[in-house]
């Protein structure tokens, strides 16, 4: 005969542990203001720009990256995703043959047509717009917790903000030398303050000075900048370091140009300028340290 | 085979029977740019899709059903209008350099465009409305300053159209230079022609308009078939030169405008497929309409495939396939045959 007992006890077990097993179905809201469900933590993930795939390695992510877009070479081994087409314009078809369980995208390009057809594959598509250095920690933050590892996230970003606390401390009672950030050779073009580099030359302790240029990604002439006298040029090296050399050889001849005449004429990797990931953070260091180089950055 | 239908006499049958066969080659040009792409489809695939074997959410399906298909019936659309739209201009305009575009229709109706992005309304059919108002406004602009008391007379129509177009392509340019990134791109994709935008919803709007437009078009051959031997010719053949000028700039404007819409600029396709045509068939309007209209079809299709798939997974803008492939092939039967503009 059978002990009938145990049934009940064991039923109520049974619930418990299938209860406690984390299985979890979140709502978040990406920059579009739209609201994406996940059922579950993504193993799946295809960042749509090189920035968002050196986030994903950098929570640790690295074996759930799906599939990447052109340039995301950061970190190395990325390079082995297979890749989905250019970051504008992604190749929709190869997206969804990879079937990813989420989409992470920034707000720029062909993005609303690609949200549109990968909504119509049942694609979570996660939206987001960083717009300055703080927004770009925050969404380090925010892919952390769609991403199910929020306290890796939330101790990595604590940490980033203290470097850019450091860099605020150091740079907050001194002068703020003039800068001409250069982003091409040929025409001469700079940033206004609409942009994300304009903020890093704050953060970093300079004055952009394009910043009240009516155009975004303004030319400007030669004469333009022997006019305002910038203290520091600083060039963006545009992948190819020969091209940002030449570019500096440029600026050499106009010695009246207070840059020039004191030999503040740098280069700096655009990819650690450009990219709203971790990386900013040693961009802003990096610009920190051509601009003030009187600070003794490493006595702490 | 070619030889039979550039024999002069024209009859009903060999109109069908050419049509009929162009329209074969549409459907195996669709069959086969749907089998090609980045991800692997099989004729097996789209046969088992046909037949109702693939579950709705199968991946495969999704992108021959919502990616593919809708893509590939844009481009037919677009290539149907933008070569039928070449046919009339050439004629009633009796310029062979004549283009679906000449008039200005196209910057205008990108002015339209990128003003609605500028302005923020770059989302849903806020593109295509402006643009469309920018083709409308444009044409009562060239038709207002180059109509003169004594008629509307082809080459200040033209003078007319190619000043408005440089006209609305400064304006363009000028806002491409002053905007931000993120918009820029928008822009651009859509002045270099983006036929990856297609939605259903566009193609029922688009293909009832052009279909009935073809029609009244066609109605229009052989009274364009007299206005090209000459205005004066016709006039004396009762041929009722004005109002067939004035309705055709109007109506092709209006496929125009709405073509230009949904797809950005495709340059080429309306002036080469219409010699095309010409020099392999016959430049009587009643065979001319449907074969260049079919065949700009099958053109931007194929084209649109290569586009996609070339540099896959990136994609070229469809308008260097159009002009990379079309120059040679035409290069080769302008030599062989002499463009057959006049009919002899």
């Amino acid at each position: 005969m059978k002990d009938y007992r145990l049934i009940i006890p064991n039923i109520i077990l049974a619930a418990l542990l299938l209860w406690s097993v984390p299985s979890w179905s979140m709502t978040f809201k990406d920059a579009l203001g739209r609201e994406v469900t996940l059922s579950d933590a993504p193993e799946r993930i295809i960042p749509l720009a090189p920035s968002l795939t050196e986030i994903l390695y950098y929570l640790g992510l690295g074996d759930n990256v799906a599939g990447v877009t052109e340039y995301s070479y950061y970190p190395p081994e990325a390079k082995e995703k297979p890749s989905v087409g250019s970051y504008i314009d992604p190749n929709i078809e190869e997206i969804i043959t990879l079937s990813p369980d989420l989409v992470i995208g920034t707000k720029d390009g062909n993005l609303p047509n690609s949200v549109y057809l990968l909504e119509q594959a049942h694609i979570p598509v996660y939206v987001i717009n960083p717009r300055n250095v703080r927004d770009s920690l925050s969404t380090i933050d925010e892919i952390g917790e769609l991403c199910g590892v929020p306290e890796k996230a939330h101790q990595l970003v604590e940490n980033l903000n203290k470097r850019l606390e450091a860099v605020q401390n150091a740079v907050a009672s001194r002068e703020r030398p003039l800068v001409f950030l250069q982003i091409n050779k040929a025409p001469v073009m700079t940033v206004n303050k609409n942009t994300f580099l304009n903020d890093l030359i704050i953060l970093a302790g300079g004055t952009n000075m394009t910043a009240d240029e009516p155009i975004t990604y303004p030319r400007i002439s030669i004469e333009e900048v022997i006019r305002k006298k910038p203290d520091i040029i600083i060039i963006s090296t545009m992948d190819m370091e020969e091209l940002g050399e030449k570019a500096r050889d440029e600026w050499m001849k106009w010695k009246s140009i207070p840059a020039v005449k004191n030999n503040r004429v740098y280069l700096i990797d655009s990819d650690i300028i450009n990219r709203p990931s971790q990386r900013i953070i040693d961009g802003l260091e990096a610009m920190a340290r051509l601009i003030h180089p009187e600070i003794n950055w490493d006595k702490k | 085979m070619i030889e039979r239908y550039r024999a002069k006499i024209i009859t009903p049958s060999k109109v069908i029977t050419l049509s009929i066969t162009m329209l074969a080659m549409l459907v195996l040009v669709i069959v086969t740019s749907l089998v090609l792409g980045t991800a692997d489809v099989s004729f097996k695939d789209i046969l088992d899709i046909i037949l109702g074997n693939t579950p709705q959410d199968d991946p495969i399906r999704l992108i021959i059903f919502r990616i593919r298909l809708p893509r590939i019936l844009l481009a037919g659309l677009v290539g149907f209008a933008l070569s039928l739209g070449g046919v009339v201009f050439q004629a009633i305009l009796r310029n062979p350099l004549a283009d679906p575009f000449v008039l200005g229709v196209s910057s205008g109706s990108a002015f339209g465009a990128v003003l609605a992005m500028i302005l923020g309304f770059g989302f849903g059919l806020g593109i295509p409305l402006m643009s469309f108002a920018g083709a409308l406004f444009t044409i009562y602009l060239v038709m207002m300053i180059g109509a003169r008391n004594i008629g509307v007379e082809s080459s200040t129509i033209l003078l007319t159209g190619v000043i408005i177009n440089a006209f609305f392509t400064a304006i363009i340019m000028f806002f491409i230079s002053v905007s931000a990134d993120d918009r820029l791109h928008t822009m651009l994709f859509w002045l270099y022609g983006d036929l990856s935008q297609s939605r259903y919803t566009q193609l029922f709007i688009i293909a009832p308009i052009v279909l009935i437009a073809s029609i009244v078009l066609y109605g229009f051959s052989k009274d364009l078939n007299i206005i090209t031997t000459g205005e004066e010719n016709a006039a004396q053949l009762g041929v009722e030169v004005e109002m067939i000028k004035k309705a055709s700039l109007i109506i092709v404007s209006l496929i125009m405008g709405l073509v230009v819409a949904f797809s950005g600029l495709i340059g080429f396709v309306g002036l080469i497929v219409p010699h095309l045509a010409r020099m392999a068939f016959h430049s009587d309007h009643r065979l001319l309409i449907p074969v260049a209209s079919i065949g700009g079809a099958i053109f931007l299709i194929a084209a649109d495939t290569l586009a996609r798939t070339i540099v896959s997974p990136s994609e070229l803008p469809v308008g260097v396939i159009t002009a990379f492939l079309g120059a040679p092939f035409f290069i080769i039967l302008l030599k062989k045959r002499g463009s057959q503009w006049t009919r002899s």
